[in-house]
């Protein structure tokens, strides 16, 4: 957040609409991707209730777990939703695209990645606690599942160990993305309610913004996006259905056990509906949005980890994901979350006026017009080469906080442009600062036109992120003692613990 | 007369009968303690449910049956036969060396259940217990009593309450999981809390006997289902900082004389409920009333307190900056309102001495948002 965000939402709550924080959507939009709505039954830790899941808007499908406390009936749930999930997924798998490498490795990747979209980051946790719950099930021994229960318990963990990391687009939560879009004249928390911010970026037809506000705190007309249902359905509504059904299941009335069943799907469709509506429509308003630039590069990331996991996954000894990470796998996945993000915002930096206006106004990035240039500025290299190095002068309004030697890239700058600070002076409001081209201007003892700026042209700068070495991380044999840590956390799950993970007890079973 | 500050609180009050503190205020407590509404409303023992409702700002809060269920059948699985899993806990998760146990029920005392003899029972066998006497080690249900701004609160007794190595530790009970040794940080926290005011209740009922606060640990006992299992776990949880906190504020809430000082004569919350308890007093009367009293919002309120929403409608009709919430009032220290935060950025109105630095630097990010709206290609509002 900067002074610049903190303005939009200022205006939002001036104007009563939400107000755009970014020119672009930075996320990759999937053509089909699968919307799933997942809901969580009150009380028990990720325990299914229901999903509404579906490719498009008008062909969803409900699951309903009639009684979650039930192991046969829960995984009965997982087994059905999880062939959907896989199917999705296949049907990610079908085209595979080879692509240079400099390498001897000759390396392919699928040409398309999945795309999950949920409500809100509960939907995230709920599938979390869905993964973690079916990827150490077993198809032997006791309790044995289908196969499909583990697999699709290891996709969803890996799904959500994607999400985790920024700019990522396989599983995103719906006011997430509408988040990083628009400012609402609400606050943060406010904002996950999908309903709520959907108020304020385009209430309902005949509605005005505090209207819509209003009715989308209010359970009977909106009812919660999930996981957790509202305390007031759960009392009046889905509690006795849920009494019914057991006493159905019980006595072995088909009939009404059919009716009772019946009667959940229709209580929670209900409940699940509207908010089926909501990210249809929320998809259309982003679909709107243009992507930005780099986002295709990143969706090819996506592919690429997508390809390596499913081919984990062909390869015959995929295990499920381990309980804990040890010391390597959590400082490997660190590593790479926080470059992720790091490139992340350097890239919608780049990308983006909206995003590098607030980096202008922390004074990371700066912009402004060039008031003097030595465009035939040369100098003699320590292998005594000529090289052009010319330099010019921005006058920026900017509160600049940047350093001396600071390498710069510019966005308004043809490809490659690089610079470098040489100076910053103060000027009464203003800072002059000299910069020094450093490459992009071609091979030639001379710049190509162009790629010097002139006097009196406009210019962006802001600092180059630069290239970074993949850190090494030791091998698992070799980790020092002082981070070996517990076995039990390791990677390598010892049989006999994970057979007991199969078999853990679950809810009624004594 | 001048009234004592027992009596303004009763008169807020009104003639409806006290409120006490639950689980949802203690964290209101702890999250928003420097809320004078709230504290008003608390210390004199209000129904803030109904208030907010009568206002026309319903709380949202409700229980569903199916976690009181759950909440209750774990409860239950744990203490049956004597508490013999939770001793398994200690004993094999938590590794403790307990002795022969004694187990102690103090749920009500030869049929008597009413709340002072509880209290007085539980002070006799902890006391006695502290003391070196007796050979109990497992205390359920002990009645406490919390003094919360000058008042004797008796608190829900669903804890347990063991003795290992001469000092007494709490123990919580809860039904959120904990999957692969991690929970959910902002459920532990509740629970921590709540198991702070224990601590705290405790230490004071020792305290009376000239035992010192050393006697009870700073460290809780969480029980929880482990995993997706019905079978309990355990974990530690070190609750020192949430003690020093909560004692912090309680110690606040000793000074509710001086917040009542500041309040006008004659200043009640009564809702004049009719034979029936349907509340009778005019809801424009009751707001007016209310808004006698500042209140303290943030939008995180909205997750414990009763009054939130109507909070909420009063900071948004004042265009207060803090229904944005923290993330952007950060930006904008010295700013309270919309009207003057804009009003810098556009330059239509003259910072005061401390805002002025504010005022540039609003001024120069307003600027950019004009530069962006005017862009080729700017980004529209949704429409």
């Amino acid at each position: 957040m900067s002074r610049v965000s903190a303005l939009a939402h200022l205006e939002a709550m001036e104007a009563m609409e939400a107000m755009p924080l970014t020119r672009f959507r930075h996320r990759h939009l999937s053509d089909r991707p699968l919307v799933v709505i997942p809901l969580t039954m009150a009380g028990e830790a990720g325990t299914p209730l229901a999903v509404l899941v579906g490719e498009s808007r008008r062909s969803s499908t409900l699951l309903v777990v009639g009684q979650p406390r039930n192991r046969d009936q829960r995984f009965a749930f997982a087994a059905e939703f999880g062939r959907i999930v896989m199917g999705y997924i296949d049907s990610c798998r079908q085209d595979r695209l080879e692509i240079p490498s400099r390498g001897e490795e000759r390396r392919s990747r699928y040409t398309s990645a999945p795309q999950i979209l949920v409500p809100n980051n509960g939907g995230i946790k709920a599938l979390s606690d869905l993964g973690r719950m079916c990827r150490f099930r077993r198809t032997d021994g006791p309790y044995p599942v289908p196969a499909v229960v583990p697999e699709l318990g290891k996709w969803l963990t890996f799904l959500v160990e994607t999400a985790e990391q920024a700019g990522t687009s396989m599983l995103l939560p719906m006011t997430g993305l509408l988040g990083e879009h628009w400012a609402t004249g609400q606050s943060a928390l406010e904002d996950q309610n999908l309903a709520s911010l959907m108020a304020w970026i385009s209430p309902p037809d005949g509605l005005t913004v505090q209207e819509a506000m209003a009715d989308a705190e209010n359970p009977e007309l909106c009812p919660p996006a999930g996981p957790a249902t509202s305390p007031q359905f759960d009392n009046t509504y889905l509690a006795p259905a849920m009494r019914r059904f057991d006493t159905a299941r019980a006595t072995g009335n088909e009939q009404a056990l059919a009716e009772a069943q019946a009667d959940l799907r229709g209580l929670l469709s209900e409940q699940l509906n509207p908010t089926w509506r909501l990210m249809w429509t929320a998809l259309a308003l982003l679909r709107g949005v243009d992507e930005a630039p780099r986002a295709a590069a990143r969706f090819e990331r996506d592919c690429d980890s997508f390809t390596d996991y499913s081919d984990y996954q062909d390869s015959g000894d995929a295990r499920p994901q381990p309980k804990r990470d040890g010391a390597i796998r959590a400082a490997r996945r660190l590593s790479r979350l926080e470059r992720a993000l790091a490139d992340f915002e350097a890239d919608m930096a780049f990308d983006d006026p909206y995003v590098r206006a607030d980096q202008r106004s922390l004074g990371e990035a700066f912009a402004g017009t060039v008031v003097a240039a030595e465009p035939d500025r040369v100098d003699i290299t320590a292998s005594n080469r000529r090289v052009p190095r010319p330099r010019v002068t921005v006058r920026t309004l900017d509160p600049v906080r940047l350093v001396d030697d600071t390498k710069l890239i510019s966005p308004t700058m043809p490809p490659g442009h690089k610079a470098e600070i040489v100076s910053i002076v103060r000027d009464g409001d203003a800072s002059l600062i000299m910069v020094e081209v450093t490459g992009g201007m071609g091979r030639a003892r001379v710049p190509r036109p162009g790629t010097v700026p002139v006097v009196e042209q406009h210019i962006d700068y802001l600092p180059d992120p630069g290239w970074r070495p993949t850190p090494v991380f030791p091998e698992a044999d070799q980790i020092p003692w002082t981070h070996a840590g517990d076995p039990e956390d390791s990677e390598t799950m010892d049989p006999v613990a994970a057979g007991q993970a199969a078999t853990e007890e679950w809810g009624d079973d004594n | 007369m001048i009234a004592t500050p027992d009596q303004r609180l009763d008169a807020l009050r009104g003639p409806a009968p006290r409120m006490h503190h639950n689980a949802r205020t203690l964290a209101a407590l702890e999250n928003n303690p420097r809320c004078m509404l709230r504290a008003v409303l608390d210390a004199s023992g209000s129904d803030k449910a109904a208030i907010a409702a009568h206002t026309g700002y319903q709380a949202p809060f409700g229980q569903s049956s199916f976690a009181l269920a759950r909440g209750n059948v774990f409860e239950t699985m744990v203490k049956a036969n004597g508490c013999a899993e939770l001793l398994r806990v200690l004993r094999e998760t938590l590794q403790l060396t307990l002795p022969e146990v004694g187990y102690q029920d103090l749920n009500d005392v030869g049929g008597d259940g009413r709340a002072e003899s509880r209290h007085a029972r539980t002070t006799h066998l902890l006391t006695a217990a502290a003391r070196g006497h007796g050979s109990d080690t497992l205390y359920d249900h002990p009645m406490l009593r919390l003094v919360v701004g000058g008042h004797p609160v008796f608190l829900e007794p669903d804890l347990v309450a063991f003795r290992v190595d001469d000092r007494f530790h709490v123990v919580e009970i809860k039904s959120f999981p904990i999957v692969d040794d991690q929970a959910a940080p902002a459920q532990v926290r509740a629970a921590t809390t709540h198991a702070c005011a224990y601590i705290i209740a405790l230490r004071a009922m020792l305290a009376a006997s000239g035992i010192g606060p050393e006697s009870v640990s700073d460290t809780i006992v969480l029980i929880a289902p482990k995993d997706f299992t019905n079978r309990p776990t355990g974990a530690f949880v070190d609750a020192r900082k949430q003690v020093a906190t909560l004692t912090r504020q309680l110690e606040r809430i000793q000074r509710i004389g001086d917040l009542v000082e500041l309040l006008p004569e004659g200043l009640t919350f009564d809702l004049a409920a009719d034979d029936t308890g349907r509340p009778q007093r005019p809801a424009q009367e009751l707001a007016e009333a209310l808004d006698q009293v500042p209140a303290t919002y943030y939008p995180e309120c909205l997750n414990h307190c009763e009054m939130a929403f109507y909070c909420r409608s009063r900071a948004r009709a004042d265009g207060s900056l803090d229904v944005l919430g923290s993330a952007v009032r950060e930006q904008l220290g010295g700013v309270d309102t919309v009207t003057m935060a804009l009003g810098l950025a556009r330059g239509t109105l003259t910072p005061n001495d401390d805002q002025v630095e504010m005022a540039v630097a609003l001024r120069h990010a307003a600027r950019l948002r004009v530069e962006l709206h005017n862009s080729p290609g700017a980004a529209g509002a949704a429409s």
